[in-house]
């Protein structure tokens, strides 16, 4: 069937239908999942492909992973077929090598091939962060990983699923490398559930409207996101700008660069990352599929939010990424923090370069990481544990409102573990959780206050590690906007002796240290002298101070 | 004789229905007065006493959206400045939330306003365990330091929310005896009494909206009060709360943010009741109005009840979205919610592709048919398939011009080549299709199979709807009760008192947690029994629900489990629901109790539905035909017989197409479904495939 013959009103209610369909797969990996990682802090997302491996409809889910499924997939696909292999009806595939599914190892992907009739029609993936997968240190993103196996067990595309049926050696062996193993079975089952969902809609479809109309619907739904993304890009004005940013490398120094060169002509945008510092021997590194993840993320954002994700949607924009730099990196470069800190200093670079093309659209910078913690060891009892979050910051200032105070910005936006949560399943006591009330960036709007939050050991031994950017370079204001705070650890040792931490450290913790974590300030927008003396006002009685 | 009154308020008129012994019904419809609600509440309430004595009135039942409003910001209902006495440490939790946006890609993303400002929000220092420990004693300089400026700053709407105070409320209690001793006129919620569950953020936002909402609901409950007594009604007053139970006057002012999905939740209990009487078990309730379409999930009888929602929120085809309202954790009827009414806008997107909503053209200016608007709605799409009359709505009572509504479809016909009819039906199938998804969460997600459901159509708009709906998901008989479009205000008679008590426990299932929790039980049932009493309850009358929660360890989300007699049967309806819901049951894993619930019941009288004799189906008399028109069937214009729905008589029958008009609805029935009207007066209509 062609797309002219088509009735666009069918082929808008089958297009609607998968990015529901896309949505619901979300909802049932969620509520059938054990860890609170994905139950309550939602680090998960749901794609549908049809059967070239085309992206059809992703959930609003975790913006890291929206680049990163597509490409992800599509090399799995390949990956198999090189060795001669499909994914049968009724067989689903794991898979979390990173440089495969496209982010890092905790990011584990299960595929499902859809069939109908005996031919293949589609995929349904998705892909969740588990809490632990082995390596060096609970929680698995040593910050001292030299290479890809010091962060946990890499699992090629292995089978899940056949003939319906779990596979219990796989679940076994996912669950002997893991510090957490009760939830690792309960989250599998929770991300196979998610696909049945996904194949069972797909297939409602395909009964109801008949294959040809919906491959006809969803090759309407690639064009018109096409379609929209060029007509959005138009708006902006031609030129070609060079922008740079930094990141902090293993002793804390702001060394490594990323540099982008970006060309919009007309209705395209190219990207080229030439002159980026090359990979590291440190977790760092980003894979491909999480440097597409900022660079879609930020068009988006300056763009068109309403325009449905799909391939067609990302076909207009073009991504040059030299191969053995940080953002392309060869295996097996170490790559956990690539997902959660690299890709948000990319967002930040890509809307820098978009805010020289078209001034007044992009914010001023946010505290540009995600302040990982990850703490676990033995609890009094000799029980291992291990516990993972990342933690928001300030909001860079908008050209025309605040930033908002403690919140996660750009690439993610996991929510917190509940206090009275953790210090049930935990051997801690959180201590603190406020706004920093001196690290706003001024300006005519101001950024947003980063976060305190503090973690105590309560009995037993623990390792912490702490990973997190933009606590030696500030997040930068705009258009004459202040700087935000930088971020900061500190320990307390149980006797009261208080020292720094590096940004990217494990540390021993004994019962009674805390560990402080102040998470940047966003920068402000606009000279401070025009701020509104009302907001001021409203900041001095709240107590909600700015950056030095 | 005695009379039953319910009256719902909803956003363009108040809706009364009164219910007599006898079984007569009596119903007015009055504009809405949201200014102050209550004069639209005693202008309905007159109106019914034209035909009915004071004295002749045994209950007032009444639902209303002020505390929605008031947290929605309307104007005339400004929130009260609150002050929030929380753990020194913990200042902000009640801002942060949970760190999430509510748009990811929206640069230009709000977070709603905390309730109360971070200056009102003061600290004390103390520290509990979970386990209710004290870990740093209560300083009662700080309490004093945080009384003195809440008194010096005038503010008398104050919540005290304290970590882990749900294991423990002790502390509060001293904090708010300070209060009381040095406030004039304060008014404190407890988070330790509001809502004594673990989870700080949801703990504390349950409690402030509380505190917020107080001031104003108490004032407008008083003034319902005082009218009602004028008019010379000395009924007892109840009203409607989110869990579609009802609560005294008295105890409702107290808990303001039980009242918040008030009017929502009484149309589905009085599905529930519906359905009830005609031995339906199953029904999905589907509600339409002007703006928005509900549905909701009766299984077995029951209302599916949730045990929080977020207030003031947004969603996102159906879903609230997470993070972009108040958090209230008290149980709600629970609803799946889309913008999509009568009066939703048709456009066309910027890839040329026909669009439906969220935007609606609202009461003002309506669809463009109304004479003022000229943006095109669903509505209209109707008027040019002539599903709604192209002369007058409101049986003849509002006339409209149908031409606008064409000529408004004609602006959003270009993706369909400027055919009209083809760009009106498309505006149909989007909005149905909008709406099947509401249902879909409603019963797919929760694990149910539509199939077995029955649809329970009202609003102004259900009826008209309700067919495609039905047939999109699955569901083959829908019922239209007798009065679609005041089915609110109906359902409020057929609620009863309920008040739930609950207390978090978090611990294995085991014989030590179960006897832990049977003795919570026992405690729990004597709080809601007191209240029961409070609220004029008779003892004969009461009765109580146990419910416990429970989750696989690990889970951090939990299945709710009904009148468990023994641990083993607990566990064992644990795993069964499980099973149902998210497809898997591990039997092998450990699984722990994470709540004791009480739910205490006062049954009410209930109005009788008494059925007809249930006459053969016969064919309607002449008098009920109106007029034959021509009507689109989902292919194309055929003539199609008009009926009156006042002229249909129990056991006439007919197959779709056609179209029943009434005062407060229009109901189209589809071809290949047939129709007829029970002994209770309801239409039936079923699928024939």
């Amino acid at each position: 069937m062609n797309t002219a013959a088509l009735d666009p009103i069918t082929a808008e209610l089958v297009s609607s239908a998968l990015i529901y369909a896309s949505e619901e797969m979300g909802i049932a990996v969620r509520d059938a999942a054990y860890s609170p990682n994905i139950k309550e802090r939602l680090d998960h997302s749901c794609a549908l492909f049809d059967a070239r491996g085309r992206l059809v409809a992703q959930a609003e889910h975790i913006p890291v992973h929206l680049g990163s499924l597509p490409w992800g997939l599509r090399r799995c696909v390949a990956w198999l077929a090189e060795r001669g292999r499909t994914i049968a009806p009724g067989e689903m595939i794991v898979v979390n090598d990173p440089y495969l599914s496209g982010t890092h190892l905790n990011d584990v992907t299960v595929i499902r091939a859809i069939y109908h009739g005996g031919r293949l029609v589609g995929y349904a993936a998705n892909k969740a962060h588990h809490t632990d997968v082995g390596g060096a240190v609970p929680g698995s993103m040593p910050p001292d990983a030299r290479d890809l196996f010091a962060e946990g067990a890499v699992y090629t595309p292995t089978i899940l699923v056949r003939g319906d049926a779990v596979v219990d050696d796989t679940v076994d062996l996912l669950r002997a490398n893991s510090r957490t193993p009760e939830a690792r079975a309960g989250d599998l089952r929770a991300q196979i559930a998610g696909n049945n969902v996904g194949e069972r809609r797909f297939l409602e479809l395909i009964e109801r409207y008949g294959i040809g109309v919906v491959e006809a619907s969803l090759d309407k739904a690639l064009a018109d996101g096409e379609r929209r993304t060029r007509a959005a890009l138009r708006e902006l004005p031609d030129g070609v700008v060079e922008h740079e940013d930094v990141m902090e490398d293993e002793r804390g120094e702001p060394s490594i660069v990323l540099r982008v060169r970006l060309e919009k002509r007309g209705d395209t945008l190219a990207l080229d990352y030439t002159g980026t510092a090359e990979q590291r021997a440190m977790p760092l590194n980003a894979v491909y599929g999480v440097t597409l993840s900022g660079v879609y993320y930020a068009v988006r954002a300056v763009t068109d939010p309403r325009i449905p994700m799909n391939d067609g949607s990302f076909a207009p924009i073009t991504v040059h990424v030299p191969e053995g730099t940080l953002l392309n990196p060869r295996r097996p470069a170490p790559v956990s923090a690539g997902n959660v800190e690299t890709s948000m200093r990319n967002a930040d670079l890509v809307l820098g370069a978009l805010a020289k093309l078209a001034p007044g659209r992009v914010p001023a910078q946010s505290g540009g990481s995600m302040n990982n913690v990850m703490i676990g060891g033995l609890d009094g009892a000799g029980r291992s544990w291990a516990f993972y979050e990342t933690n928001g910051c300030g909001m860079g200032a908008r050209p025309h409102a605040d930033g908002i105070d403690g919140i996660h910005v750009h690439m993610t936006n996991t929510l917190n573990t509940p206090i009275e949560a953790i210090e049930r399943q935990m051997p801690m006591l959180i201590t603190a959780y406020e706004f920093d009330e001196t690290s706003a960036g001024d300006g005519t709007f101001r950024g947003g206050s980063g976060l305190v939050r503090a973690f105590a050991l309560r009995e037993g031994t623990a390792t912490a590690s702490l990973l997190a950017e933009r606590h030696a370079v500030r997040p930068r204001g705009a258009d004459g906007g202040g700087d935000g705070a930088s971020g900061a650890h500190v320990m307390v040792r149980r006797g009261g002796a208080v020292s720094d931490l590096p940004a990217k450290t494990s540390v021993a913790m004994e019962p009674g240290d805390a560990i402080i974590v102040r998470t940047a300030g966003g920068g402000g927008y606009g000279d401070p002298a025009k701020r509104d003396p009302a907001a001021r006002e409203r900041d001095r009685a709240d107590g909600i101070g700015t950056a030095e | 004789m005695s009379w039953r009154v319910g009256i719902d308020i909803g956003g363009t008129f108040t809706d009364l229905v009164a219910l007599a012994d006898d079984g007569r019904l009596i119903r007015h419809k009055v504009s809405s007065t949201p200014r102050a609600p209550e004069d639209g509440l005693l202008d309905a309430l007159r109106a019914l006493l034209d035909e009915v004595a004071a004295n002749e009135i045994a209950l007032v039942a009444h639902a209303s959206t002020i505390a929605t409003n008031a947290l929605l910001g309307q104007v005339h209902l400004e929130l009260p400045r609150v002050a929030f006495v929380t753990t020194e440490g913990f200042r902000d939790v009640l801002e942060i939330g949970r760190q999430n946006r509510s748009a990811i890609y929206d640069l230009n993303v709000t977070r709603p306003k905390p309730l109360a400002k971070r200056e009102d929000r003061l600290v004390v220092r103390e520290r509990r365990t979970h386990e209710g420990g004290v870990i740093v004693e209560l300083d009662r300089a700080s309490v004093d330091r945080a009384v003195a400026t809440i008194r010096e700053r005038g503010i008398t709407a104050v919540a005290v929310g304290l970590l882990h105070a749900d294991a423990d409320g002790e502390h509060e209690r001293v904090v708010a005896e300070a209060l009381r001793e040095a406030v004039p006129d304060v008014e404190v919620s407890l988070s330790s009494e509001i809502d004594p569950q673990y989870r700080e953020y949801e703990r504390f936002s349950t409690t402030v909206v509380n505190a917020a909402l107080a001031p104003i609901v108490q004032a407008y409950l008083e003034r319902v009060a005082r009218g009602v007594r004028a008019a010379g009604v000395q009924a007892p007053i109840f009203v409607m709360r989110s869990d579609g139970g009802m609560a005294a006057l008295k105890s409702a002012s107290k808990r303001p943010a039980t009242l918040i999905e008030s009017g929502p939740a009484s149309g589905v209990i009085g599905a529930a009741y519906v359905g009830r009487a005609l031995g339906i078990e199953n029904v999905l309730s589907f509600d339409m109005g002007g703006t928005t379409a509900k549905a909701g999930t009766i299984f077995g009888g029951v209302p599916e009840i949730s045990a929080s929602f977020e207030a003031a929120g947004s969603t996102h085809s159906g879903r609230s979205v997470k993070g972009s309202g108040y958090p209230v954790r008290f149980p709600f009827v629970d609803l799946a919610e889309v913008s999509a009414g009568g009066g939703t806008i048709a456009w066309v997107d910027a890839a040329g592709a026909l669009r439906v909503g969220p935007l609606s053209a609202g009461a003002d200016p309506g669809p463009a048919c109304y004479g003022h608007g000229d943006r095109p709605t669903v509505t209209d799409a109707n008027v040019v398939l002539r599903r709604l009359n192209p002369r007058a709505l409101l049986d003849g009572d509002f006339p409209i011009d149908a031409q606008r509504s064409r000529d408004a479809v004609a602006s959003v016909a270009a993706p369909v080549g400027g055919d009209v009819e083809r760009a009106a039906a498309g505006v149909a199938a989007l909005v149905d299709a909008e709406m099947a998804k509401v249902l879909r969460i409603v019963s797919v997600e929760r694990g149910h199979d539509p199939r077995d459901f029955t649809l329970l159509a009202f609003g102004g708009g259900g009826p008209l709807h309700a067919c495609a709906v039905a047939a999109d998901i699955g569901v083959t008989r829908v019922v239209v009760p007798p009065l679609p479009g005041v089915f609110s205000a109906y359902g409020l008679l057929a609620a009863d008192v309920r008040v739930t008590s609950v207390r978090s426990i978090v611990a294995p299932a085991d014989a030590e947690t179960w006897s832990r929790a049977r003795k919570l039980f026992d405690a729990l049932a004597r709080e809601g029994d007191a209240a029961l009493g409070e609220q004029g309850v008779a003892k004969a009358d009461r009765s109580f629900v146990r419910e416990l929660d429970l989750r696989y360890v690990g889970q951090s989300t939990e299945l709710v489990v009904t009148a468990p007699r023994s641990l083993e049967e607990a566990v064992e309806a644990f795993h069964r629901r499980h099973e149902q819901r998210y497809g898997f049951a591990a039997l092998r894993d450990a699984v722990e109790i994470v709540t004791a619930r009480v739910v205490a019941i006062g049954t009410t009288p209930k109005p009788r539905l008494a059925a007809a004799p249930a006459p053969a189906r016969r064919a309607p008399e002449a008098r009920a035909l109106r007029e034959r028109r021509d009507v689109y069937d989902g292919a194309a214009f055929t003539e199609t017989p008009v009926y009156g729905r006042a002229q249909l008589r129990p056991g006439d029958a007919f197959d779709g197409p056609a179209v029943i008009e009434q005062y407060d609805a229009t109901t189209y029935v589809a071809p290949s479904w047939s129709a007829r009207i029970d002994g209770f007066g309801n239409l039936v209509m079923e699928h024939s495939r």
